[in-house]
């Protein structure tokens, strides 16, 4: 009926999925170890409708067509894995990467999930566990009447217990961290956890501090990377945006009003 | 009936057409890197046998703006932006070079540089560029890829490729189907040496907003006018039959 209506409906709903990533960043702004989304957008595609060069006439071309546009696209939202800003918290169970690692979960189903999120606790059986209650990974079991429990950089964990005292520190494992060669095509799903895909590749696991997965810090978290000015900016552009959008259907609309009142 | 009703029926047909290039252009008006269209209409008689008495009008794009948008900080070192009037070479589907103003640039699962979409970037000597795994990825200012590969020491830097920048001199590139720039024959431009791009920085889209409102309003009023022209085609022929009316 009029292209301009359904081009002007893909702008629209373009602009609608990024007011959603924005509103997810912005409602995540204090999630630890949260990583922000961005929208990505392209154009459509062209439709020519008069070929440049084609024949107008004996002996005369068309010195250029006419290719109308047909809309934009939501091509991606990219997780931007930028890190946040280690907070210190003291808290013996936290622990911040300072590099591109992720700790391993052990899901309920066996399944392997990757998190920036280091709120650690443990369980009823003294295991090592995420803030969710899912078993860190390579699995780590303190024993009983721990006094103080260490992370060091490189990942090894020593506890003191009240039986052996404090001149008897006991390592009980090492919290490997898992690099990918392309972690922005990691799949989030939700809860903090991301799982591999086929655009990240397989995990590499290694020692805190080699092969670029960054050290430990223990006593810190990693706040999420969401800037609140700059989301609010998008924000405000996304608007204006979806306004423009939302007034070339309402002119579309009025041409056509008009046609039928007037013949 | 007099044939002015077809010359303003296509004045607005014309009119729609010319809508959807400035609707295209507002949709697309957060597309980063995006260039807006330019839209113009000609006269054009029809050619053929008989008195040359009719010229319609005829809505075309003839060129596309290549007006650089404004830099977005990002930080992130794969987001980029080209300086002037230069462009980034991609390989498309069909094979072919083609040419974008850069943008979110991503990396696959076997360390390939690709546009968002999916699109191979290539470097200096033609070919996608490929990053392997690595600590940190920096892009220089003249499109240069450097790397610290995985587990080497911060002083051990590796220059992997360079990304293929070029100069489009005005008239040489053309928007294709698919969103992207092609020169008239898909031969390939020589690479330039003196564009320059900007890591962690991407480019808004250049459309106006009002510019692009404002030839909207102008064309829906233009319209407007053809369709009063038709009323008034009708109404002419309206009255001619009842002249003729027998009563």
């Amino acid at each position: 009926m009029h292209g301009a209506l359904h081009v002007a409906t893909t702008g629209m709903s373009a602009q609608d999925t990024n007011l959603k990533v924005i509103s997810n960043n912005l409602a995540n702004v204090s999630t630890v170890g949260f990583k922000k989304d961005r929208a990505v957008f392209e154009d459509l595609l062209y439709q020519t409708r008069r070929q440049p060069g084609a024949e107008s006439g004996a002996d005369s071309q068309l010195p250029s067509g006419l290719q109308t546009g047909v809309g934009v696209r939501t091509v991606a939202t990219q997780k931007m894995f930028e890190v946040g800003d280690i907070q210190v918290t003291d808290e013996s169970f936290d622990v911040a990467i300072t590099g591109a690692g992720f700790i391993q979960v052990a899901l309920p189903d066996g399944n392997i999930a990757y998190t920036r999120n280091g709120q650690l606790g443990i369980d009823g059986e003294n295991r090592l566990v995420t803030a969710e209650g899912f078993l860190v990974e390579p699995a780590i079991t303190l024993p009983s009447e721990v006094t103080s429990f260490t992370i060091s950089n490189n990942g090894t964990v020593t506890v003191t217990t009240a039986a052996g005292g404090p001149e008897a520190p006991q390592q009980i494992g090492v919290l490997e961290l898992a690099n990918f060669v392309n972690a922005q095509g990691l799949q989030p799903i939700g809860q903090n956890l991301f799982t591999e895909s086929a655009a990240s590749g397989a995990p590499t696991n290694a020692i805190p501090g080699t092969d670029g997965t960054g050290f430990l810090k223990q006593g810190a978290l990693e706040t999420s990377n969401v800037n609140a000015v700059e989301e609010l900016v998008n924000m405000i552009q996304t608007q204006r945006a979806y306004e423009i959008n939302s007034k070339v259907i309402s002119t579309a609309d009025q041409m056509l009003q008009y046609v039928n009142q007037n013949l | 009936m007099d044939k002015v009703l077809y010359v303003a029926m296509t004045g607005a047909r014309e009119n729609m057409f010319a809508q959807q290039v400035h609707a295209n252009n507002l949709a697309n008006a957060t597309t980063s890197g995006f260039k807006a269209d330019l839209e113009q209409a000609r006269s054009m008689r029809v050619i053929g046998e008989g008195i040359p008495s009719r010229v319609y009008s005829m809505s075309e794009r003839p060129a596309t703006n290549t007006e650089s948008g404004t830099l977005i900080q990002t930080g992130r070192p794969l987001d980029v932006a080209v300086q002037g009037n230069d462009w980034v070479a991609v390989r498309a589907s069909d094979g072919s070079e083609r040419y974008a103003r850069g943008g979110e640039l991503t990396l696959d699962v076997n360390g390939q540089l690709l546009m968002p979409n999916g699109t191979p970037v290539l470097g200096n000597g033609g070919a996608p560029i490929n990053i392997p795994p690595a600590e940190q990825i920096t892009i220089a200012n003249d499109g240069s890829i450097t790397i610290r590969p995985l587990g080497s020491p911060a002083n051990e830097l590796v220059v992997i490729d360079q990304i293929k920048m070029v100069s489009g001199q005005s008239g040489q590139l053309w928007k294709g189907e698919d969103g992207l720039m092609r020169t008239d024959d898909l031969a390939p431009l020589p690479a330039s040496q003196n564009s320059q791009l900007r890591s962690g920085y991407i480019e808004s889209s250049n459309v106006n907003a009002v510019a692009e409102l404002t030839s909207m309003i102008s064309l829906s009023r233009q319209f407007e006018m053809q369709v009063k022209i038709m009323k008034s085609a009708d109404e002419n022929a309206q009255t001619a039959s009842r002249i003729l009316q027998m009563s």
